[in-house]
This record gives structure tokens, sequence and C-alpha cells, in this order.
């Protein structure tokens, strides 16, 4: 038979068998745990079974009720749980149950190519590291970019550098560029520089850039040093350490 | 910022129920898809309940924030605007709200969703999604994608070990590493763009993705202005192409804001550099 433990300070101060009835959890001395702390609702919260399994149900309360860290209005409950009620603990014994675990059989099958799964945190460091040791020699820090830089050789633009920070780069007149070309007859999108997993690709605007002299055709990626020219600016694109 | 918008969703040609979900709320100026998973029809109910979740929070983000009761993990920045917060903090409460639903009926179980939402605020457009449902800009004719999939194949692009085009060919493209349902918590990833007049936003399910090439969105986004049509005609062309999957298409046209003559002269500028 499963049961309750309230706890203080690692101590049990009262365990309470859980059987036909719900156990009630409150400020009120009615409660079959009557915990006295003014955080805590009169009527809080109650365990009982549904069917065979162990059930914890917030009743309105004004703080809440947690499951080990997480707050619930209702939660099936597993042997080692911990109920938070206010400051309290209450330890969930339910070692004389059987067990569910809730992802039982979800992860065992091999992934079927046309379904999606999604993988847990360690199964996800275990496939990138495999991943990674069956690959080259990875070019980027994971998950984070080296930010590169536009050095600007010549030309009338706002700055004489730019720190690439953003997903979209707008090279052009428009107050939304990155890039703010001066003159009267500049287009509001001359080109633009966008951030893509494998790197920095530079794309047409209303113009056509050339990278190293040549004028580009769709989106290329950039590489370190590259020189860039567009509507009489020149600039390099350089990636820092 | 005037726009136009539209959206749709279609079973495709190979599944027998649509899985995905999507709201285009065009007096709020949000954008809501989400592509469920999960045995017998419960991917139905994810994404269904991902993009309620959403559409009541940002409707309602004061009341929405009583009840929610989980902290939010966030971006490390604080630099985001008030919008953006309130956006992933929606996205937060979805992951939640599949999750204990989960919890609470064990024949659910394993069900889950990808979600990416658009809102946008005057110029400024707040994304924040989980999965690999994606959001497109195509500016001057240019298509660019403005989330990153949390595939693990787009993983390993990111970390150098697979090209793009290794990625497109893997069999392993449809495994995620983040989703709405697995956990009580989720990473929300969040991004701010500013729109710019003549812009034009997509949002799809990698139904379309699979099918139709990039360069071949952004022809079909040019050659229909009106976005209910361009959304129809992907869907179409991805069920020409095969269908695979359930596909939904959400295209938002941020309107052009010149005015007159004056507008004239701004367009002839290009021709005199």
């Amino acid at each position: 038979m499963a049961k309750l433990s309230l706890m203080f300070e690692n101590n049990v101060v009262k365990e309470v068998p859980i059987g036909n009835r719900p156990v009630s959890i409150g400020r009120s001395p009615d409660n079959d745990i009557p915990i006295d702390n003014l955080a805590v609702s009169t009527y809080h919260a109650r365990v009982y079974y549904e069917g065979n399994r162990l059930v914890v149900e917030d009743l309105d309360s004004l703080n809440g009720t947690f499951v080990n860290d997480l707050r619930v209005e209702r939660a099936m409950l597993h042997d080692g749980d911990s109920i938070w009620i206010g400051k309290h603990s209450i330890k969930v014994d339910a070692t004389a149950d059987t067990a569910i675990p809730w992802d039982t059989g979800r992860k065992a099958a091999a992934p079927k190519i046309n379904e999606t799964m999604v993988l847990d945190t360690k199964a996800r460091r275990d496939m990138l590291q495999q991943a990674a040791a069956m690959g080259e020699r990875s070019q980027f820090s994971p998950g984070r970019m080296k930010m590169p830089t536009l050095v600007v050789l010549n030309g009338r633009v706002d700055q004489k550098e730019y720190v690439l920070t953003n997903k979209l780069t707008v090279i052009g007149k428009s107050p939304m560029a990155t890039v703010r070309l001066r003159g009267w007859f500049k287009p509001q999108v001359a080109a633009q520089i966008n951030q893509r997993d494998d790197g920095y690709y530079l794309g047409t605007g209303s113009k056509i850039p050339t990278v190293n002299g040549a004028p580009i055709q769709g989106a290329v990626r950039l590489n370190d040093g590259d020189l860039i020219e567009v509507c009489g600016i020149r600039m390099n694109f350089i990636v820092r350490e | 910022m005037q726009i136009v918008s539209g959206g749709v969703s279609d079973v495709g040609r190979v599944r027998t129920n649509n899985e995905d979900s999507f709201r285009v709320l065009e007096a709020l100026n949000l954008f809501i898809l989400s592509d469920g998973m999960g045995g017998e029809a419960h991917g139905e109910v994810a994404s269904a309940m991902a993009v309620e979740t959403v559409e009541k929070f940002c409707s309602n983000p004061d009341a929405s924030k009583e009840d929610s009761g989980v902290t939010l993990h966030g971006a490390a920045s604080d630099n985001w605007s008030p919008q953006t917060k309130i956006l992933q903090n929606a996205v937060f409460q979805a992951n939640f709200s599949i999750y204990q639903s989960a919890q609470k009926h064990p024949e659910q179980r394993g069900m889950g969703a990808t979600l990416t939402t658009g809102w946008l605020n005057e110029s400024k457009l707040s994304i924040a999604h989980v999965g690999d449902s994606r959001a497109y800009l195509l500016r001057t004719g240019a298509l660019q994608q403005l989330t990153n999939d949390h595939s693990l194949v787009a993983e390993q692009v990111r970390r150098g070990i697979l090209t793009p085009q290794q990625a497109e060919e893997s069999e392993m493209q449809s495994v995620l590493l983040r989703a709405l349902g697995a956990n009580p918590e989720v990473d929300v990833e969040v991004d701010e763009v500013d729109l710019m007049p003549r812009d034009v936003l997509l949002f799809c399910s990698d139904g379309l993705t699979r099918m139709v090439s990039e360069p071949e969105i952004a022809g079909k986004l040019q050659a229909e202005t009106d976005p209910g049509t361009a959304a129809q005609k992907l869907v179409d062309l991805a069920n020409e192409r095969g269908g695979l999957d359930n596909v939904t298409v959400i295209v938002v046209r941020v309107q052009d804001d010149s005015k007159g003559w004056f507008s004239w002269l701004r367009r002839d500028s290009g021709k005199k550099d």
C-alpha cells in the first residue's frame, strides 16, 4: 500500500497510508495531512487512487500544488515523487504499486523513416557526439557561429565597419538597412547578406553585387577575405577569431 | 504597416488525416502553425492544442500569465521586445499544456508537435518556434529562411558535420531535437526581424519544403500577389509532387507604402545608378 510522508527538513513528520478514501491536505485541522502555514489553503490538495494509478489533485489552491518543481492541477504520482505545497514537501512512497513509466515503448522502436521522432537530451547528446566523431573536423562551435565583420574600403556609408549580428543584413538606403547607403538615388535594398546553417550568403537586392570581381548568380556563400562590391561601395567580409 | 494574408492546410496525397493546425489572425497580426506527431490521430490533438494555446495567450497575455504558473526559461537576452517575450511565453505554455495532457491521458503519450509563430507589431516581427516548421522571408527576390530547424540534420550542418546537400538527402531528416510535448519545459527559440514594404512572409510545415524547392517557392510567391491564392498554389504544387505529408502554408504580404509621384521617383532611382 502506498503512503505519503510529510517532511520537515529531511525528517518525517507525519505518515499517512493511502487507502480507498482520498487523502486530503490543507491548513484546516480536519485534513488527513494538516499543514499549519499561511501559504497553504484550507483545503489545498488531495491524493487518491484512480484505478491502480495514484493521482494528486490541486483543489483550486491559491499558491498551487507542485510535483517535483512542476505546478500541476492533476497529475499521476510515482514512487519517489515529492509533492510541494507551500514550503512543505510530501514524499510519495509507492513501492508496493506497479510502476508505470510514462515513456514505455516510445523510444524503444528503431526510427522509422517517415515518422518524426523526438530525441531526449541524453540520446540527443549521444547521437551528436557519434556524428561528430564520424564526421569531419567541426568548423563551428556548437550552436553558435563566429560573427563576421564587413570592413568598408571605400564608399559613402554610415560606418567603417559592421559586425553582422543578425540573421538578415540589408545593404541599402532603407532605414532598416544595417549598411546604410548615402546618396539620393541609392535603392532601398541594394543587396543582402543572410545567415544560414552553414555560413553567410550574399544575395541580390535591386542590384547585383560582385564577389572578388565576379557578379553573383543567386546567393553565394561568403568566405573569409572575400571582396564585395555594390553601388560603388567596396567591403571585405572578414571572419575574426 | 499594412498587410494581407492567407493560409491553406491540406492532408496531402498519402496520409489519411491532417495533423497540421494553423491560425491566421489578421486582427492581431498573429500567425501560428503547428505540425503534430503521435500515433492514432493524437498528432491532431497536439497541434490543435498548440495553436489554441498561443491564440488564447496572445489575445489576453495578462490573464494567461496567472494561469500558466510555470517559470519561463527564456532566451538569455533581455533585449527582446515585450511582444517577443509574450510570444515566447505562449509557446512555452503550449508545450506545457501538451505535456500535461499526455500526463493525464496515457493514451496520448508520445504525442508532440512543432510550433512556429510570428507576431507583427508595426514593422517588427517577433518569431518564436520549436521544431522544424519554418518561417521564410522573401525580399527583393531572395528567399531566406528565418527559423533554425531543430532537427538532427540541421544541427549537424551547423556543426560542419554535414553539408546542406547531405542533410537534404539524409534518411534521418525527420528526427527532431526539440518538439512540444516531450518534456514539461522546452527551449523556445526567438528572433526579431524588421520588415520592409513589399516583403513576403511564408510559414510552412515540412510537407511543403520536402516536395517543393526553395527557388520554386520564391517563384510562386513572386508570381501570385494574392496571399490566399499563393498559399493554395504552393499546396497544389506539393501535392502534384507526391504530397507525402500534410502540408500547411501561410503567406503574408507587406504592402508597398509608396504614394503617388514620389514613389515613381524612388523606384526609378534604381535604374540611374
